[in-house]
Parts: structure tokens; C-alpha cells; sequence
């Protein structure tokens, strides 16, 4: 079992290059649809995941929490799909929605802006300058939502496995250095992988019960055994009473506690 | 009435900024006092002089002297000495014992801080509760109360009732003597354990969550901690290591919330409380504490077998050997912001910490990620022996059924003489109460009752700054006429009210003053002001005052007390708990102190 996420900037051939390596290799492949899933799953209109995922939140989407309820949703349903392991996902973030998780191969494949714009303007039958434009804006967007939510800089390379110039590159080179790194020892599917990336799913599907009444709240979960993150010295018994509810709803789950007013670890979601 | 000045308006700021950073606690208490002592005369309303004075105050030097006298007390062991007498006049009967015990820590309170006799009767009530088979929680909330009133029976007994005289001074009226709140404070000590006495059953929380862990004891210990599982003993199959990573013994706390107590390594080597990174081998046998779920769950995935009973452990885990204590966290504790593993707590003890208790939550999971605070209960297991070094180590309190505790009888002699010279000298030669109470410290240094060292290391500085930096907050109100002036505003809001009622909404004020910022800045913020009220309203001032210092120590409705912090843990209260309970115990405290201070005094 592998875990692929390819995180590609607007028009460099991202697409491309991941359905190709999950046909070579027999993955599944997860995008959009992800998106559809999570809607249908948690009743939230698409187009309101796509700002999320997309758009960096406004001031207002900062106090309602809105934003970190349907990052929530996307997260669970992806850590879901992507327990089964052998997928390939491409589109926002997944590098870091599926952080901390051993044995993921996360890719960026990018281009030089000229080379992207020549493509976008050819696409959308737009000049040049046009096109740039749009890419320069889209490309803040993305980075502004990265560094506002998760506070990093989605142009670090340090945050990538492999980096893929795909304008000095043809697709089929991508192709092959990704489907060659994924067979490298690091990147094998081990009982450890397995375990984080379930604890994950599990850690997400009960995030995503909780956060539209706990907006605030922070999961983690190793081995079946979750803890709830407060802010606050004290919680309340109606928190107690909602985890006790999710608690029934989920298998695997084998202890549950609320650690007040902790300081979040990096990996709770 | 003065006309309202810009100095005035400044003081009130000051006064607001202190009140609003001691409920939202970004800062701790005393950087909020210490903000003050640098702010005031920055803005010119005290001079520097002024600001810093409370550094050198007779309530700070008095309190320092209290510090190391009660510190040198806890060094002779003179609290374990009077735990046995006191439990033969009690016997067996539980309402005698909360009443002897809740006594014995009043009067021991009226010398000490009410945390330091608290926490130092905590291990002693923790024996007696096994003892005597009565719940923790019926034990701890009476005495705990105790604590707090017995503060009110001396002049030294507690911050603000130290803080008054000196508070008084600006006003040149007559201080108030050691003694004369001696028959107030022992009312209020009467009437608040009469209160648990009579209506214990209405006060104290019932059924599970209020009987602590001590409610089935006899002798088994097992029973006693049963609600996280018990004690199991399980072979390792032969094949355990093949073809798999390395499996330790925090693997198994982590994945199946299990705690290793006892394994042997091979070929027979039995440990207790192997260290976390121990690696199992395989056809071993190993104790193991958890949740009979969880267990099994462990013993099915990674193929080993559980035993019926103890088999190889039955008499290195017998209970004159080793067994499971309940730890809490002492206020002043090393570990107080660090976790387990900064602190090398298992290397350096070898003690195997099994769950952390803290505000109605129990604690399994990542405890090694968890920061300790004051009055955190930590379940531990260990040979008594391990357990007695951890405990001497300080910073934890609990007790260990051996009696293994430390007297220094000599010492005993020497502190109780320093103690005596203190108090003559306060009563018989009129001394200063800060020379007489440093004398006695000072005696007990030299005699050896406690090093220097450790009498500077027992001082507890949060609440000297916390005391030197609020006086000028208190020097300002008064300089600048600010007092006055509130004084004459609430006045003319309230219009003409007897002295008695006057007193009564002093006493409810500081109440709820206490409640939200603490004693000391209760007192400091509102002497001023009652003195002001009490001249302005032809009442006496001085019972004013001596109603603001009494009342300050009104502090049960919620436990945000010192001594309600540390005792909730252990007790396994609830906030709701102390609501409960504190909400009858503070109005009964203000009534028996009024009636008091009205037939005494003749207001």
C-alpha cells in the first residue's frame, strides 16, 4: 500500500501526471470527487468546499470557524479513502492533510510561470499577460490559504519528498520518478503506516461530528485511542455527552478522554 | 465630597487593569502586582519610595517569618506526631474524626499558610481515610474548609487578616492585637464544621464520582483502584520476537492503555516497574495493570496468554512490598509545567505512573505529553521503598502504609520553644509582630530545626510580591483621595444604613471580591475604601476594616483557593461540589461574623 499526494500549482500538468502514475502503478485516484463525497456525506454544498480548500478565509470565516468545519469533512472523507492505501490524490493540500503520516510520497510538480502562462493562454484563448495575471493571483491564494491555516509556506520545497520542474521535464519522466521513489523502502506500506493513517481517518470522522458545535477543539488518535484538545480550563458536560454519542457511532475506538486546556500537538487535527 | 481629579480617575484605571488581569490571567497574580509596584510611580501617583515599601512592610516581613516557622514545623514531623492522639480521642466514629482532624488543622492553620497546613495534613487524612474506611471526600472538603477558617483565628493566620495593620497605619488607628480575632475565628471555625456535621450528607457529593478511591478499602489493594483495572499476570509466547520490531513496554501503554508493572528479563530476572524503553522478550512472564477490555484486546494481538492469578509475581507484588498510591501535586512542586519525561521522573524513581487524575478527568493516554499543575493526583506504583525516595524527594504528597515517616524529635522540642519565644513575645512584651515572628524564624535556623537554605527555599515569593506590590496600589487609592471619593459615591448610592447593614455589605463585597481576584488584592483594594465609608457614615472603621480582612478568607463557592485547588483532585470534587457546599458555608460565615464582631465589639 502507498499514499501519493501530488500538489501541483494551476496548469503544470498535475493532472496529467497523476492519473498516469495511478494507472501505471494500479491506484486509485482521488480528486473532485473527494470534494463530492465529503458534500454528500456531511450535507455542505460543494462550492463552499472548494473555497475552502481553495480560498484563504476571510475575516469573518476566521471567527465563525466555518472554514475548519469543512476542512474537517474534506479531511475525513480523504483519510477515509486513503486508509485502503495504493492511491494516488491530487489537488489542494494534500501534502498537508495528510501530514505527519509515515510512508506518504508527497510530490510538487511545478513550472516556470512563463511556461504555465503560455498554456493557460492557449487554454482559455487569452493573451499572455492575461493569463499570468490570473495564475499570479490564483497561486497567492492557494499560498495565503496554506500559511493562514496550516502556517506554512506551500512553495518550501522542504515540505515535498520529489519537486518536478515538469517544463524541463516531459510527463512520462515525471511519470517514472514517481512511480521509481514510491518503490524505495521509505515509502512501503508497513504495519506503522497502516496503524497512522487509520488512527487518522478515526481521528477525522470524529472531528468532523464534533466541530460544528466545538469549532475550536483539536483530535488525536493513536491506536484506536482518541483524546479531544480543549482551549479551556473546562468544557462542560455537553461536550462529554456529544464524544459519548460519537463514540457509539464509530468502531475501533477503545478509550476517550478531553485533555483541558493542552497545549494541541502538531499532528491533532 | 471632593470633586473627581485626574489622579483619581488614573488610580482607578490602575485599579480596573488589576481587577481585569487577575480574572482573564493572562499574568500570573504577582506580575500583576509587580506591574503595579512600576506603573504607580511611573504615573506619579506614588513616589518610588512608596511603591517599593510594601517590600519591607511588617505584613511581608511577618508573612516571610510565618513561611520558614511552618516550614521548620513540617521538618520535625510534629504534624505525623499529632495525627495518633488525635485519632485516639476520636475513635471510631467518622463524624468525630472530621471534627478532630478539621480542629487539629484549624489551629495549626492559625500559625501557618492555610496551603502549607493543608498540604501537610493531605498524606496523614489520606492514611486516616484507609484507616478508618471513610471516604476521602468526606474528609477532605471539611478540612479543607477548615484550613481556610482557621486563618481567621490569629492575626498571623492569614494574609489579609497580616495585611490589616498596616493598612490600618495611614489611618493612624489602633492596630488590632494577635489574639483579638482569636474568638471570631473560632467561631467561624465551630460553625463551619458544624455545617459538615449536621447537613455532611445534603453538602458532600454521594455515589461514584464523590467517593474518591478509597471507599472499598479493607486490605485488598486491589479493590481499592479497581476502577482502572487490575492486576494481571501473562507468559509472552516463545515465538513473541520473531519477524517483528522490537515491542516495549510504553508500545504497550500506548497501544492498549496497558501498564507494565513487573516483567522479567531474561533468563530470570524479575524487575519491578521496568523502565518505558524495556523491550519484552520472548517466553516471559509480565504483570500488567489495565481495563480487562483492553487486556485481552492486547493479549489476543500480540499472542500471549493470560494467567488465571499471579503465579511467579505472588509474593514480589505482595502488598507489605509494593502497591499503588494515589499522588497529588504540591503547590510549590518541581514538577509544576513539566511533564514526566523532562523531569526523568521513571529513571530517577522507578515508580510506574499508571493515570493522572485532574478537574473530573482521568487521564491514560499520552501522559508523558502532559504538563503537571497544583493538586494533579498521579496514580503510581512501586515498591514502598521506591516510593518512599520519591516521596522524600518532595513536591508529591501521599502517604504509604509502612511508617516510614521522618521524625526528628530534637527538632521538635526546639521549634516548639521558637514557636512559644514568638508568641510571649508578641503577647507578653508587646513586640512588633514581624520582629517577634522573625525572631522565632531565626531560632530556628540557628538551632538547625531547617537550614537557611531550606528556610529561603520554603518562602513562597508568588505571595510576598503578590502582597508588597499591591500596598501601593492600596497607598494610591488613599493618597490620591480615590477612596474618599468611591467611598462617598457608594455612600450616597446606598443612602443612611445601619452599622450593622453597613458591615454586612462590606462582608458580602468582599466575598465576592475574594471569589474573582485574590485575598491580598481583595483587602489592599477595599481597606481604603471601607475605612473611608465607615468615618463618612459615623460607623467604626476599624470593624470595617476587620470585616473586609475576615471575609476575604470567605472563599468556598468556587475552588478557586489554594486549598480548594489542591483538595478537588483527591477528593474528586466537582466545581458544582463546592458550589454546593461553599454556597451554605460563606453564608453561615457571614452571619456567625457579623453576630460575632456585633457582640463583641458592641457595633
Amino acid at each position: 500500500m502507498s499514499i501519493i499526494t501530488i500538489s501541483r500549482g494551476s496548469y503544470s500538468m498535475g493532472v496529467i501526471v497523476a492519473e498516469q502514475v495511478a494507472q501505471r502503478l494500479g491506484y486509485s485516484i482521488i480528486s473532485r470527487d473527494l470534494l463530492l463525497d465529503a458534500s454528500d456525506r456531511f450535507h455542505i454544498p460543494e462550492i463552499r468546499l472548494i473555497r475552502a480548500i481553495h480560498d484563504a478565509p476571510s475575516i469573518l470565516e476566521r471567527f465563525s470557524h466555518s472554514k475548519q468545519a469543512y476542512l474537517a469533512y474534506i479531511r475525513a472523507a480523504l483519510a477515509e479513502r486513503a486508509s485502503g492505501g495504493n492511491v494516488v490524490y491530487h489537488g489542494l493540500a494534500g501534502h498537508i492533510l495528510l501530514k505527519n503520516i509515515e510512508g506518504v510520497l508527497k510530490v510538487r510538480i511545478t513550472a516556470d510561470m512563463n511556461y504555465r502562462a503560455a498554456r493557460e493562454a492557449e487554454r482559455e484563448g487569452i493573451s499572455v499577460d492575461e493569463a499570468r495575471s490570473i495564475l499570479e493571483k490564483d497561486d497567492q491564494q492557494r499560498r495565503r490559504w496554506t500559511k493562514s491555516l496550516h502556517g506554512v509556506d506551500p512553495w518550501d520545497s522542504s515540505l515535498y519528498d520529489l519537486a518536478i520542474r515538469i517544463d524541463h521535464f516531459k510527463v512520462d519522466d515525471a511519470v517514472e520518478f514517481i512511480c521509481r521513489a514510491v518503490e524505495s523502502e521509505r515509502f512501503r506500506e508497513t504495519k506503522k503506516s497502516l496503524q497512522m493513517i487509520n488512527d487518522l481517518a478515526l481521528a477525522c470522522k470524529v472531528k468532523a461530528e464534533i466541530v460544528d458545535e466545538f469549532p475550536t477543539l483539536g483530535v488525536t488518535c493513536q491506536y484506536g485511542n482518541i483524546i479531544v484538545y480543549t482551549k479551556d480550563k473546562s468544557h462542560g458536560s455537553k461536550l462529554h455527552k456529544h464524544l459519548e454519542a460519537v463514540r457509539g457511532k464509530f468502531s475501533g475506538i477503545y478509550n476517550l478522554e478531553i485533555h483541558s486546556a493542552a497545549v494541541f500537538p502538531p499532528e491533532a487535527v | 465630597m471632593e470633586p473627581l481629579t485626574t489622579d483619581m480617575i488614573l488610580v482607578m484605571c490602575m485599579i480596573g487593569l488589576a481587577v481585569f488581569l487577575f480574572v482573564v490571567e493572562w499574568v500570573r497574580v504577582d506580575v500583576v502586582a509587580i506591574l503595579m509596584m512600576v506603573i504607580l510611580p511611573l504615573l506619579h501617583l506614588v513616589t518610588p519610595k512608596e511603591a517599593f515599601v510594601g517590600m519591607s512592610s511588617n505584613a511581608v516581613i511577618s508573612i516571610i517569618a510565618v513561611i520558614i516557622i511552618g516550614a521548620g514545623l513540617d521538618r520535625t514531623g510534629i504534624i505525623n506526631r499529632l495525627v495518633k492522639p488525635v485519632m485516639a480521642i476520636a475513635g471510631k466514629s467518622a463524624s468525630r474524626v472530621i471534627i478532630a482532624i478539621s480542629l487539629t488543622v484549624a489551629i495549626i492553620s492559625s500559625f501557618m499558610q492555610n496551603i502549607g497546613a493543608a498540604a501537610l495534613f493531605l498524606p496523614a487524612i489520606q492514611r486516616i481515610s484507609k484507616m478508618q474506611k471513610i471516604p476521602l471526600s468526606r474528609l477532605l472538603m471539611p478540612v479543607g474548609f477548615s484550613a481556610i477558617l482557621g486563618g481567621t483565628i490569629t492575626l498571623v493566620g492569614c494574609s489579609p487578616l497580616i495585611l490589616l495593620n498596616d493598612l490600618l497605619a495611614p489611618f493612624h488607628l489602633e492596630p488590632f492585637g494577635l489574639f483579638d480575632v482569636t474568638p471570631i475565628g473560632l467561631a467561624l471555625v465551630a460553625s463551619g464544621i458544624a455545617c459538615f456535621i449536621l447537613f455532611g450528607r445534603l453538602m458532600l457529593p454521594q455515589g461514584d464520582h464523590g467517593e474518591g478511591s478509597h471507599e472499598d478499602q479493607g486490605s485488598d489493594p486491589d479493590l481499592a483502584f479497581s476502577d482502572l483495572g487490575e492486576m494481571y499476570e501473562l507468559v509472552t509466547p516463545e515465538d513473541f520476537t520473531h519477524y517483528r520490531d522490537p515491542i516495549t513496554v510504553l508500545d504497550l501503554r500506548k497501544r492498549y492503555l496497558c501498564n507494565v508493572l513487573a516483567m522479567t528479563e531474561p533468563p530470570d530476572f524479575k524487575t519491578l516497574s521496568p523502565a518505558p524503553e524495556t523491550v519484552l522478550h520472548s517466553g516471559i512472564e509480565l504483570v500488567v495493570h489495565g481495563k480487562k477490555e483492553d487486556l485481552s484486546r492486547m493479549a489476543a494481538a500480540e499472542g500471549m496468554q493470560i494467567k488465571d492469578t499471579l503465579e511467579t509475581y505472588k509474593f514480589d507484588l505482595d502488598s507489605s512490598k509494593s502497591g499503588i498510591v494515589e499522588a497529588v501535586v504540591a503547590p510549590r512542586s518541581n514538577l509544576i509545567g513539566k511533564t514526566l519525561p523532562e523531569v526523568n521522573f521513571q529513571d530517577r524513581f522507578r515508580v510506574s505512573p499508571m493515570s493522572i487524575y485532574r478537574q473530573e478527568e482521568t487521564y491514560r493516554s499520552r501522559m508523558r505529553d502532559i504538563r503537571f499543575q497544583a493538586g494533579d493526583v498521579i496514580r503510581l506504583f512501586g515498591s514502598w521503598k521506591r516510593l518512599k525516595t520519591l516521596q522524600q524527594e518532595g513536591g508529591l504528597l501521599f502517604s504509604i502504609p509502612t511508617e516510614m515517616e521522618y521524625m526528628r524529635p530534637e527538632k521538635a522540642i526546639w521549634a516548639g520553644i521558637w514557636l512559644v519565644t514568638a508568641l510571649v513575645m508578641i503577647m507578653g512584651f508587646k513586640i512588633q509582630l514581624s520582629v517577634s515572628l522573625m525572631t522565632g524564624a531565626l531560632g530556628m535556623i540557628i538551632t538547625r530545626v531547617l537550614s537557611v537554605d531550606e528556610a529561603y527555599q520554603s518562602v513562597d515569593w508568588r505571595t510576598i510580591f503578590l502582597l508588597a506590590g499591591l500596598i501601593p496600589l492600596g497607598i494610591a487609592t488613599e493618597k490620591t483621595g480615590a477612596a474618599a471619593w468611591i467611598a462617598h459615591s457608594v455612600l450616597n448610592l446606598i443612602g443612611t444604613v445601619s452599622p450593622i447593614v453597613l458591615l454586612s455589605v462590606i462582608g458580602v463585597l468582599s466575598t465576592l471580591f475574594t471569589l474573582v481576584i485574590s485575598n491580598v488584592g481583595a483587602t489592599v483594594l477595599l481597606v481604603p475604601l471601607v475605612v473611608n465609608m465607615a468615618l463618612a457614615a459615623h460607623a467604626d472603621p476599624r470593624m470595617a476594616a476587620l470585616v473586609v480582612g475576615l471575609a476575604t478568607s470567605n472563599s468556598f463557592v468556587l475552588p478557586t483557593h489554594q486549598v480548594n485547588a489542591l483538595y478537588m483532585g483527591p477528593g474528586r470534587y466537582r466545581t458544582f461540589d463546592f458550589l454546593k457546599a461553599g454556597s451554605l458555608v460563606s453564608i453561615v460565615f457571614l452571619v456567625v461574623m457579623i453576630a460575632m464582631i456585633a457582640l463583641i465589639y458592641g457595633v
